[in-house]
């Protein structure tokens, strides 16, 4: 098993043991629910196939749904969200070698574009987990209070981390 | 046949994305209060065993404030007592005395102390995951309550955890009455605050004031009658000219549960029997 299966084994391990344990159980305000396991999909080679990345997706978000009590709904959050994860990222990196048999990171797309893609993802995957959520609940004006303040608390949360799991090239020298 | 072979291969990403979607959407769909897969829920053993380790970290952390609530219960209980031993005495001074007996409304009913392992407040059907299950004695339809007024209750049991279906659930109906009052309504989370729920189909005639108490009806084998629930914080407007509506703020703070009591009901195989007689 090569070192970098190893580390996202690892990684995809920690994501959902801390969203269980931790994150779901904060309710900032009362509206915004950080949602960071995420991160392993964003974090996902470019080189890796989309249907692994889909597949990784889906089991991710089963796991999360079993811990939760709300099975499918991150299942089907993370589905549709690895299945788009490649087109999302060509928004924002227009030439393919640019990506090429790279990990998504603050360095290796740049900051900004990094942020736009993170943002990207983090909106589209509240927009889905409150949509299918508010089946039972319909209030128009909690359902945008509660995207835009979940994608924007997910979106620092997960930025933070993605410069704490990606040493700047600088120190690796 | 091998067009076919090269046609899959070429679209297998959105074949195993179709495959992913209806099986999520099928779990969507189907999954309700009473599924019966233990495994795929909180109180499953692989996510139970998980909650036990955090608990175990977790649960010093709201000592302070359940202790306050204990003891301010506790002085409730002290007062209450002292006004049944009042009561006692004077029934005791007539002539009758000797051939009458207090009942007490809690004697069907035992306990079974549990804590609380995981539990939800920000979704729209919350659950909370108790530590002990069927070997502790714990079946489904048990009612579960805390030092401050009622929980939930037990629907999913595995030997060893058990899943509750919270207060904060529309899944879940209550049946309650202003206390000192016999009209009784159903109480139930309208998915808005987490400290608040509706008492609806309340008869019109009954007489109420904001502040008063809620209390279980006793209506149903799963509580005991009396058990606190909340108090009256305004009045809905309702459709039916027949009822109430009543905002009701409730005692249970589910942003900090952590020791419950499972309410086991003695006579409950008597009830059933007895229901399904009535039904024949």
């Amino acid at each position: 098993m090569s070192k970098t299966t190893i580390i996202f084994v690892l990684l995809f391990l920690l994501l959902i043991l801390a969203q269980v344990v931790v994150f779901n159980h904060i309710w900032l305000f009362g509206v915004a629910i950080p949602i960071i396991f995420i991160y392993f999909i964003i974090s996902l080679p470019e080189s890796l196939g989309t249907g692994w990345v889909i597949t990784f997706a889906f089991l991710a978000g089963f796991l999360v749904d079993i811990f939760s009590n709300t099975p499918g709904l991150n299942a089907m959050c993370c589905t549709v969200c690895g299945a788009v994860k490649r087109p999302m990222l060509k928004l924002y990196v227009s030439h393919d070698e640019e990506m090429a048999n790279s990990l998504p990171s603050p360095y290796t797309l740049g900051g900004i574009t990094y942020m736009k893609y993170l943002i990207t993802f983090t909106t589209l995957y509240s927009l889905l987990y409150f949509v299918i959520l508010s089946m039972d609940f319909f209030n128009f004006y909690r359902l945008v209070i509660r995207i835009i303040s979940t994608s924007l608390l997910s979106f620092i949360i997960i930025l933070a981390l993605s410069y704490l799991f990606n040493p700047s090239p600088s120190k690796k020298k | 046949m091998r067009d076919l072979f090269n046609f899959l291969v070429r679209y297998s990403s959105w074949f195993i994305f179709l495959i992913y979607f209806i099986i999520s959407g099928f779990l969507l769909i189907s999954s309700g209060p009473y599924q019966r897969h233990v495994w795929m829920t909180s109180a499953g053993s692989v996510a139970s065993w998980v909650y036990d380790g955090s608990h175990n970290v977790t649960s010093y952390f709201h000592l302070r404030d359940i202790n306050e609530d204990l003891q301010q219960r506790n002085g409730e209980l002290e007062r209450e007592i002292a006004g049944l031993r009042s009561q006692v005495r004077l029934l005791s001074e007539k002539v009758y005395a000797d051939t009458m007996t207090v009942p007490s409304v809690f004697e069907p009913f035992d306990f079974i102390i549990a804590s609380v392992t995981s539990n939800s407040i920000a979704l729209p059907h919350n659950y909370i995951t108790l530590n002990k299950g069927s070997e502790d004695g714990i079946e489904p339809e048990m009612g579960v309550v805390d030092q401050n007024g009622v929980v939930g209750v037990v629907n999913l049991v595995s030997p060893h955890h058990s899943r509750v279906i919270s207060m904060l659930n529309p899944d879940f109906r209550l049946s309650c009455k202003v206390k000192g009052n016999e009209a009784f309504g159903s109480l139930v989370w309208d998915g808005k605050e987490v400290d608040e729920a509706v008492l609806e189909e309340l008869p019109k005639h009954t007489v109420y004031t904001d502040g008063d108490t809620i209390v279980t009806s006793g209506y149903s084998a799963v509580f005991p009658e009396g058990i606190p629930v909340g108090i009256v914080n305004g009045t809905l407007r309702d459709e039916d000219d027949n009822f109430f509506k009543l905002r009701i703020k409730l005692f249970t703070d589910f942003t900090r549960l952590s020791t419950v009591r499972v309410v086991v009901n003695n006579d409950l195989d008597d009830i059933v029997v007895l229901e399904k007689g009535s039904e024949r």
